[in-house]
Protein backbone atom coordinates (compact mmCIF):
# COMPACT_ATOMS: atom_id res chain seq x y z
CA UNK A 1 0.00 0.00 0.00
CA UNK A 2 2.72 2.34 0.96
CA UNK A 3 4.60 1.73 -2.23
CA UNK A 4 1.71 2.63 -4.45
CA UNK A 5 1.67 6.36 -3.97
CA UNK A 6 4.79 7.61 -5.59
CA UNK A 7 5.21 11.25 -6.46
CA UNK A 8 7.64 11.80 -9.20
CA UNK A 9 9.84 14.72 -8.22
CA UNK A 10 10.88 16.81 -11.11
CA UNK A 11 12.73 19.95 -10.24
CA UNK A 12 12.73 22.63 -12.86
CA UNK A 13 16.40 23.33 -13.47
CA UNK A 14 15.90 26.24 -15.85
CA UNK A 15 16.41 29.09 -13.34
CA UNK A 16 19.46 27.32 -11.97
CA UNK A 17 20.89 26.98 -15.44
CA UNK A 18 20.24 30.68 -15.97
CA UNK A 19 22.14 31.67 -12.88
CA UNK A 20 24.99 29.31 -13.60
CA UNK A 21 25.25 30.59 -17.15
CA UNK A 22 25.49 34.13 -15.83
CA UNK A 23 28.23 33.16 -13.39
CA UNK A 24 30.03 31.27 -16.10
CA UNK A 25 29.93 34.24 -18.45
CA UNK A 26 31.21 36.46 -15.67
CA UNK A 27 34.15 34.23 -14.91
CA UNK A 28 34.93 33.65 -18.55
CA UNK A 29 35.05 37.35 -19.25
CA UNK A 30 36.98 38.36 -16.17
CA UNK A 31 39.56 35.60 -16.30
CA UNK A 32 42.88 36.94 -17.38
CA UNK A 33 45.29 34.25 -18.10
CA UNK A 34 48.81 34.84 -17.01
CA UNK A 35 50.50 36.82 -19.75
CA UNK A 36 53.02 34.67 -21.56
CA UNK A 37 56.63 35.21 -20.66
CA UNK A 38 59.61 34.75 -22.88
CA UNK A 39 61.24 32.61 -20.25
CA UNK A 40 60.16 31.24 -16.92
CA UNK A 41 61.69 32.77 -13.85
CA UNK A 42 61.29 31.98 -10.18
CA UNK A 43 60.58 35.22 -8.43
CA UNK A 44 62.10 36.08 -5.08
CA UNK A 45 59.63 36.70 -2.30
CA UNK A 46 59.12 39.85 -0.29
CA UNK A 47 56.62 41.46 2.08
CA UNK A 48 56.04 44.42 -0.19
CA UNK A 49 52.37 44.98 -0.90
CA UNK A 50 52.51 47.13 -4.00
CA UNK A 51 50.72 45.45 -6.84
CA UNK A 52 52.27 45.25 -10.25
CA UNK A 53 50.39 47.65 -12.54
CA UNK A 54 48.51 45.97 -15.34
CA UNK A 55 49.26 48.34 -18.17
CA UNK A 56 52.11 50.56 -19.31
CA UNK A 57 54.78 48.27 -18.01
CA UNK A 58 58.20 47.77 -19.46
CA UNK A 59 59.71 44.58 -18.13
CA UNK A 60 63.35 43.70 -18.06
CA UNK A 61 63.51 39.97 -17.66
CA UNK A 62 66.73 38.49 -16.33
CA UNK A 63 66.72 34.72 -16.59
CA UNK A 64 68.73 32.34 -14.49
CA UNK A 65 71.18 31.82 -17.35
CA UNK A 66 71.88 35.57 -17.55
CA UNK A 67 69.89 36.31 -20.68
CA UNK A 68 68.15 39.65 -20.92
CA UNK A 69 64.71 40.21 -22.39
CA UNK A 70 62.89 43.47 -22.77
CA UNK A 71 59.14 43.17 -22.75
CA UNK A 72 56.26 45.57 -23.28
CA UNK A 73 52.65 44.84 -22.44
CA UNK A 74 50.88 46.72 -25.20
CA UNK A 75 50.96 45.49 -28.78
CA UNK A 76 51.06 49.00 -30.21
CA UNK A 77 54.20 49.82 -28.31
CA UNK A 78 55.75 46.53 -29.34
CA UNK A 79 55.18 47.26 -33.02
CA UNK A 80 56.65 50.71 -32.65
CA UNK A 81 59.75 49.62 -30.81
CA UNK A 82 60.45 46.03 -31.76
CA UNK A 83 58.95 46.11 -35.26
CA UNK A 84 55.89 44.49 -36.80
CA UNK A 85 57.27 40.94 -36.72
CA UNK A 86 57.45 41.01 -32.93
CA UNK A 87 53.87 42.12 -32.39
CA UNK A 88 52.79 38.91 -30.72
CA UNK A 89 55.96 38.25 -28.80
CA UNK A 90 55.83 39.41 -25.20
CA UNK A 91 59.45 40.44 -25.29
CA UNK A 92 62.61 40.24 -27.29
CA UNK A 93 66.05 38.99 -26.44
CA UNK A 94 68.46 41.84 -25.88
CA UNK A 95 72.03 40.98 -26.83
CA UNK A 96 73.88 43.58 -24.77
CA UNK A 97 73.52 46.47 -22.36
CA UNK A 98 73.98 49.12 -25.02
CA UNK A 99 70.99 47.82 -26.98
CA UNK A 100 68.95 47.56 -23.80
CA UNK A 101 69.58 51.19 -22.97
CA UNK A 102 68.74 52.39 -26.46
CA UNK A 103 65.55 50.35 -26.64
CA UNK A 104 64.46 51.65 -23.25
CA UNK A 105 64.98 55.26 -24.23
CA UNK A 106 63.06 54.65 -27.44
CA UNK A 107 60.24 52.97 -25.55
CA UNK A 108 59.98 55.77 -23.04
CA UNK A 109 59.90 58.37 -25.78
CA UNK A 110 57.07 56.48 -27.46
CA UNK A 111 55.10 56.01 -24.29
CA UNK A 112 56.16 58.30 -21.45
CA UNK A 113 53.80 56.59 -19.03
CA UNK A 114 55.84 53.39 -19.11
CA UNK A 115 56.94 52.08 -15.77
CA UNK A 116 60.08 50.04 -15.55
CA UNK A 117 60.11 46.79 -13.68
CA UNK A 118 62.88 44.26 -13.30
CA UNK A 119 61.81 40.67 -13.21
CA UNK A 120 64.77 38.64 -12.17
CA UNK A 121 65.20 35.03 -11.33
CA UNK A 122 66.02 34.65 -7.67
CA UNK A 123 69.03 32.49 -8.37
CA UNK A 124 70.63 34.88 -10.83
CA UNK A 125 73.82 36.61 -9.77
CA UNK A 126 73.33 40.08 -8.41
CA UNK A 127 75.89 41.30 -10.92
CA UNK A 128 73.45 40.80 -13.78
CA UNK A 129 70.85 42.88 -11.97
CA UNK A 130 73.43 45.48 -11.07
CA UNK A 131 74.28 45.87 -14.75
CA UNK A 132 70.63 46.47 -15.58
CA UNK A 133 70.33 48.99 -12.76
CA UNK A 134 73.40 50.85 -13.98
CA UNK A 135 71.89 51.00 -17.48
CA UNK A 136 68.74 52.44 -15.91
CA UNK A 137 70.73 55.01 -14.03
CA UNK A 138 72.63 55.94 -17.16
CA UNK A 139 69.35 56.56 -18.93
CA UNK A 140 68.01 58.53 -15.99
CA UNK A 141 65.40 56.00 -15.00
CA UNK A 142 65.79 56.32 -11.27
CA UNK A 143 62.39 54.95 -10.36
CA UNK A 144 61.82 51.31 -11.01
CA UNK A 145 60.44 48.27 -9.30
CA UNK A 146 61.52 44.74 -8.68
CA UNK A 147 58.88 42.09 -9.23
CA UNK A 148 58.53 39.75 -6.30
CA UNK A 149 56.09 37.25 -4.98
CA UNK A 150 54.22 37.86 -1.78
CA UNK A 151 55.88 36.20 1.15
CA UNK A 152 53.13 34.75 3.26
CA UNK A 153 55.34 34.00 6.21
CA UNK B 1 4.97 25.36 -52.48
CA UNK B 2 5.22 28.50 -50.40
CA UNK B 3 1.70 29.47 -51.26
CA UNK B 4 0.39 26.14 -50.20
CA UNK B 5 1.97 26.35 -46.79
CA UNK B 6 0.69 29.86 -46.27
CA UNK B 7 -2.77 28.77 -47.21
CA UNK B 8 -2.71 25.71 -45.03
CA UNK B 9 -1.66 27.54 -41.95
CA UNK B 10 -4.78 29.57 -41.11
CA UNK B 11 -6.97 26.66 -42.05
CA UNK B 12 -5.41 24.37 -39.56
CA UNK B 13 -5.55 26.93 -36.83
CA UNK B 14 -9.23 27.55 -37.41
CA UNK B 15 -9.97 23.89 -37.36
CA UNK B 16 -8.00 23.41 -34.17
CA UNK B 17 -9.84 26.14 -32.35
CA UNK B 18 -13.16 24.69 -33.39
CA UNK B 19 -12.44 21.16 -32.31
CA UNK B 20 -10.99 21.74 -28.86
CA UNK B 21 -10.86 24.78 -26.68
CA UNK B 22 -7.34 24.04 -25.60
CA UNK B 23 -4.94 23.18 -28.39
CA UNK B 24 -3.05 20.03 -27.68
CA UNK B 25 0.27 20.97 -26.32
CA UNK B 26 3.07 18.58 -25.80
CA UNK B 27 4.87 19.49 -22.65
CA UNK B 28 8.53 19.14 -23.41
CA UNK B 29 10.53 18.64 -20.31
CA UNK B 30 14.21 18.39 -20.84
CA UNK B 31 16.18 17.02 -18.00
CA UNK B 32 18.68 19.76 -17.36
CA UNK B 33 20.66 17.99 -14.67
CA UNK B 34 23.57 16.91 -16.92
CA UNK B 35 23.77 20.42 -18.27
CA UNK B 36 23.97 21.80 -14.76
CA UNK B 37 26.72 19.31 -14.02
CA UNK B 38 28.78 20.41 -16.97
CA UNK B 39 28.24 24.08 -16.25
CA UNK B 40 29.23 23.60 -12.64
CA UNK B 41 32.43 21.96 -13.78
CA UNK B 42 33.19 24.86 -16.09
CA UNK B 43 32.47 27.35 -13.33
CA UNK B 44 34.79 25.57 -10.96
CA UNK B 45 37.46 25.58 -13.62
CA UNK B 46 37.19 29.30 -14.22
CA UNK B 47 36.97 30.09 -10.54
CA UNK B 48 40.11 28.16 -9.83
CA UNK B 49 42.12 29.48 -12.73
CA UNK B 50 41.26 33.10 -12.10
CA UNK B 51 44.48 34.71 -11.02
CA UNK B 52 43.98 36.59 -7.83
CA UNK B 53 47.65 36.68 -7.05
CA UNK B 54 49.07 39.48 -9.10
CA UNK B 55 52.77 39.76 -8.44
CA UNK B 56 54.00 42.29 -5.92
CA UNK B 57 56.56 44.90 -6.68
CA UNK B 58 59.16 46.63 -4.66
CA UNK B 59 59.71 50.17 -5.67
CA UNK B 60 63.19 51.60 -5.68
CA UNK B 61 64.16 55.21 -6.08
CA UNK B 62 67.78 55.81 -6.76
CA UNK B 63 69.44 59.18 -6.93
CA UNK B 64 70.48 60.09 -10.48
CA UNK B 65 73.97 59.17 -11.53
CA UNK B 66 75.56 62.57 -11.91
CA UNK B 67 74.44 64.29 -8.72
CA UNK B 68 76.57 63.15 -5.82
CA UNK B 69 74.69 63.27 -2.54
CA UNK B 70 76.55 64.60 0.44
CA UNK B 71 75.88 62.56 3.52
CA UNK B 72 77.09 63.16 7.04
CA UNK B 73 79.43 60.37 7.95
CA UNK B 74 77.76 59.79 11.28
CA UNK B 75 74.43 58.96 9.72
CA UNK B 76 75.67 56.67 7.01
CA UNK B 77 75.08 53.01 7.56
CA UNK B 78 76.81 50.78 5.07
CA UNK B 79 75.70 47.22 4.56
CA UNK B 80 78.03 44.98 2.65
CA UNK B 81 76.62 41.72 1.47
CA UNK B 82 79.01 38.98 0.51
CA UNK B 83 78.46 36.15 -1.92
CA UNK B 84 78.43 33.64 0.94
CA UNK B 85 75.46 35.51 2.45
CA UNK B 86 77.35 37.08 5.30
CA UNK B 87 76.44 40.66 6.02
CA UNK B 88 78.84 43.24 7.37
CA UNK B 89 77.70 46.59 8.64
CA UNK B 90 79.42 49.73 9.79
CA UNK B 91 78.58 53.32 10.58
CA UNK B 92 80.57 55.96 8.77
CA UNK B 93 84.17 54.83 8.66
CA UNK B 94 84.06 52.56 11.69
CA UNK B 95 85.32 49.03 11.43
CA UNK B 96 82.90 46.48 10.04
CA UNK B 97 80.91 44.08 12.16
CA UNK B 98 79.22 40.92 11.14
CA UNK B 99 75.48 40.52 11.54
CA UNK B 100 73.32 37.49 10.96
CA UNK B 101 70.41 37.91 8.58
CA UNK B 102 67.86 37.18 11.33
CA UNK B 103 69.25 39.98 13.50
CA UNK B 104 69.43 42.49 10.68
CA UNK B 105 65.98 43.94 11.20
CA UNK B 106 66.56 44.57 14.90
CA UNK B 107 69.85 46.26 14.09
CA UNK B 108 68.26 48.45 11.45
CA UNK B 109 65.37 49.43 13.69
CA UNK B 110 67.79 50.24 16.46
CA UNK B 111 69.96 52.40 14.21
CA UNK B 112 66.94 54.22 12.84
CA UNK B 113 65.65 54.95 16.35
CA UNK B 114 69.01 56.44 17.35
CA UNK B 115 69.30 58.49 14.20
CA UNK B 116 66.13 59.25 12.21
CA UNK B 117 68.23 60.84 9.48
CA UNK B 118 69.93 57.54 8.80
CA UNK B 119 70.92 56.83 5.25
CA UNK B 120 71.68 53.30 4.27
CA UNK B 121 74.06 52.34 1.56
CA UNK B 122 73.88 48.81 0.28
CA UNK B 123 76.76 47.16 -1.45
CA UNK B 124 76.19 43.69 -2.73
CA UNK B 125 78.93 41.54 -4.16
CA UNK B 126 78.35 40.62 -7.77
CA UNK B 127 78.41 36.91 -7.02
CA UNK B 128 75.64 37.14 -4.45
CA UNK B 129 72.19 36.06 -5.58
CA UNK B 130 69.42 38.43 -6.58
CA UNK B 131 67.29 36.82 -3.90
CA UNK B 132 69.75 37.93 -1.25
CA UNK B 133 69.52 41.51 -2.43
CA UNK B 134 65.72 41.40 -2.45
CA UNK B 135 65.74 39.97 1.06
CA UNK B 136 67.96 42.80 2.28
CA UNK B 137 65.72 45.41 0.65
CA UNK B 138 62.73 43.69 2.18
CA UNK B 139 64.30 43.90 5.64
CA UNK B 140 64.94 47.60 5.05
CA UNK B 141 61.34 48.27 4.14
CA UNK B 142 60.12 46.21 7.09
CA UNK B 143 62.33 48.33 9.33
CA UNK B 144 60.69 51.42 7.78
CA UNK B 145 63.91 52.58 6.19
CA UNK B 146 62.98 54.43 3.05
CA UNK B 147 66.17 56.30 2.39
CA UNK B 148 68.71 53.99 0.94
CA UNK B 149 70.97 53.79 -2.02
CA UNK B 150 72.90 51.12 -3.76
CA UNK B 151 76.50 51.19 -4.77
CA UNK B 152 78.74 48.71 -6.53
CA UNK B 153 80.88 46.50 -4.36
CA UNK B 154 84.50 47.25 -5.12
CA UNK B 155 87.84 45.77 -4.16
CA UNK B 156 88.25 48.62 -1.70
CA UNK B 157 85.25 47.28 0.19
CA UNK B 158 86.77 43.84 0.38
CA UNK B 159 90.00 45.27 1.76
CA UNK B 160 88.02 47.42 4.17
CA UNK B 161 86.24 44.35 5.50
CA UNK B 162 89.49 42.43 5.85
CA UNK B 163 91.08 45.32 7.67
CA UNK B 164 88.08 45.65 9.98
CA UNK B 165 88.07 41.99 10.83
CA UNK B 166 91.81 41.78 11.27
CA UNK B 167 92.24 44.86 13.45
Amino acid sequence: MAGKVRTRIFVDMTPMVDVIMLLLTFFMLTTQFRPPQEAEVTLPSSHSDFKLPESDVMTVLVTSDDRLFLGLDSQNDRVKIFGEENRLKPGILVPDRQTLGNLMVKARLTNPKLRTVIRGDKKVNYGAIEDVISVLQEKNITRFSLVTELDTK
Amino acid sequence: MAGEVAAAQPKRQRRGSKKAKRPTRVGIRVDLTPMVDVLMLLITFFMLTTVFTTPQTMEINLPPDETPVEVAESSLLTLRVMADQTIYWNMGMEAVQKVAFQDLRLLLEDKLRNNPKLITLIKVQRDATFEMMVNILDELSLAQITRFSMAPFKDVDLRFIEKGLGG
